[in-house]
């Protein structure tokens, strides 16, 4: 069993089988590009693993362990520990309008420290009295606000990362699309996530501006990823793996070049062509 | 002669308690709004029939109607003591403007797209956290223009309070004109004037507190 293992996804919209029985393996730090043609189920396969859909029945391994498990189900607080282990970046990035480049990417972390710190506190505030619960006060203050700095000097590495320091205390409408999308990039990151998928995350670029984001990904190697895209070029050239996916079922899978340059099925061969032929225009 | 300075006097005096009615109903109808709105887009469906059908009952009948239930409909219908005239007044318009302000809270909410949410989910979030600093700041931005129009007939539905006697501008003008003095009713126009007017530049002020956010 590889460090992400994925048995049994199976998701019904409506009567529609959208994933039949999705079985996939990936090793720590390598990446997997799923391509296919649009309603082939990629999206909802990534929307399962980010706890966005409950698939109707299926498993996640995560490092060995058993994530999660359709069948099971769990409860706010221990769904948010699992759905930290993956991070996700959508097509149309999401970021929240109201709040900065910086301020995006912070969010979360500060609000997962300031949680974390008052669980740590709970139990030993609750036996404390007195004076001896004002200094438990005192640190509990303390030891957020070190987290914060400790959050805020991460969200300006990432920042730096995806190359948009100056960009800092810009709004997303300030932004152009491609900035956008590496913010957003950043702010997945910012939660350091086991695995992290990205739902084509081109696609709503004007083609000038994708190279950009591309190229914060590519420097993502050595991460887990797993990337839903039309990029052709782009899956072949960072992948480790590729899955073609179609009609909600994995119809064929392996290292890029034999995927692209020999595919076995039918639908492959005519999904490559077209996109292809999609390029060439 | 009843002086000019004399009805002013007499007419600021209702005035006060125009403001009171305003004050208290915002007040109070802004969160019991909110969670009527809950209610009303709650999964569990028999909440949501009845919130819906409050409602419906509420913005269905006129504020008037309402008035004359909460205050005369305890000892008519029960024989027990009700409401004193202002407190009547004030629960009437709170529940009337909260079903009126939940419609708004509902349309911004549904307006927020879906995404904002789930971009939390995936940070981790908790649903009350995606609520308060997500959701509320881009819901508050949608509806600023909607509720400065409800707040603005708010003003003036204060007036309605007379129906039960409760001595607001209004009243206190009718009774000049009962000793036959037109004028100060027409005055009382300038005071509601006045008053919108200061609310006017103060929803305008949101607004631009808010234009950094572009959704």
């Amino acid at each position: 069993m590889e460090f992400l293992h994925v048995e049994g996804f199976r998701k019904q919209f409506a009567g529609t089988e959208v994933l039949k029985d999705i079985n996939f393996d990936l090793p720590k730090g390598k990446i997997l590009a799923i391509i296919g043609p649009s309603g082939g189920g990629k999206t909802t396969l990534l929307r399962c693993l980010n706890f966005l859909e409950t698939p109707d029945e299926g498993k996640v391994y995560l490092d060995g362990e058993l994530l999660s498990d359709a069948k099971v189900s769990y409860s706010q607080k221990e769904r948010r520990e699992k759905q930290l282990k993956f991070g996700l970046v959508f097509q149309s990035f999401h970021l929240f309008p109201h709040l900065t480049a910086i301020e995006n990417i912070l969010l979360a972390p500060n609000l997962l420290a300031k949680d974390r710190v008052k669980e740590q506190f709970k139990e030993r505030k609750k036996a404390a009295k007195g004076a001896a619960r004002k200094t438990l006060k005192k640190e509990e203050k303390q030891a957020l606000k070190k987290l914060s700095a400790e959050n805020k000097r991460h969200a300006e590495e990432l920042l730096n990362q995806v190359g948009l320091s100056e960009k800092r205390d810009s709004y997303p409408s300030q932004l152009s699309g491609g900035q956008q999308q590496r913010v957003a990039i950043a702010r997945a990151l910012a939660l350091s996530p086991e695995v992290l998928c990205f739902d084509e995350p081109t696609s709503a670029l004007d083609p000038e501006l994708t190279g950009e984001v591309l190229k914060v990904i590519r420097a993502l190697k050595g991460r887990t990823l797993i990337i839903v895209t039309h990029e052709m070029a782009f899956a072949r050239e960072v992948a480790d793996y590729v899955l073609f996916m179609t009609d909600g079922v994995i119809e064929e899978r392996g290292a890029p070049d034999e995927v692209f340059l020999h595919p076995q099925k039918e639908k492959t061969k005519a999904f490559l062509k077209h996109m292809e032929e999609y390029h060439d225009e | 002669m009843t002086s000019f300075w004399n009805v002013t006097l007499a007419l600021l005096e209702g005035f006060g308690s125009t403001c009171l009615i305003f004050a208290a109903t915002l007040v109070f109808a802004i969160p019991l709004g909110l969670l009527v709105t809950f209610g009303s887009m709650s999964r569990f469906r028999p909440l949501r029939w009845l919130m819906r059908t409050i409602v419906w009952v509420v913005r269905g009948t006129p504020l008037m109607l309402q008035l004359i239930a909460i205050f005369y409909g305890p000892a008519l219908l029960f024989g027990i003591d009700g409401f004193d005239r202002v407190p009547a007044v004030i629960v009437a318009f709170v529940i009337n403007y909260a079903c009126y302000f939940s419609e708004i809270y509902r349309a911004g909410i549904e307006g927020v797209p879906r995404g904002q949410a789930e971009a939390g989910q995936v940070l981790g979030l908790k649903k009350s956290q995606v609520f308060f600093h997500i959701t509320l700041i881009q819901l508050i931005k949608r509806i600023v223009p909607p509720m400065s129009n409800e707040i603005i007939t708010l003003v003036k539905d204060t007036s309605l309070a007379r129906i039960i006697s409760v001595t607001e501008i209004i009243l206190v003008a009718q009774e000049y004109t009962r000793q036959g003095l037109i004028w100060p009713l027409f005055y009382t126009g300038v005071f509601y004037l006045l008053f919108v007017g200061v609310l006017t530049l103060l929803f305008r002020h949101t607004e631009k507190k808010l234009e950094y956010i572009k959704i």
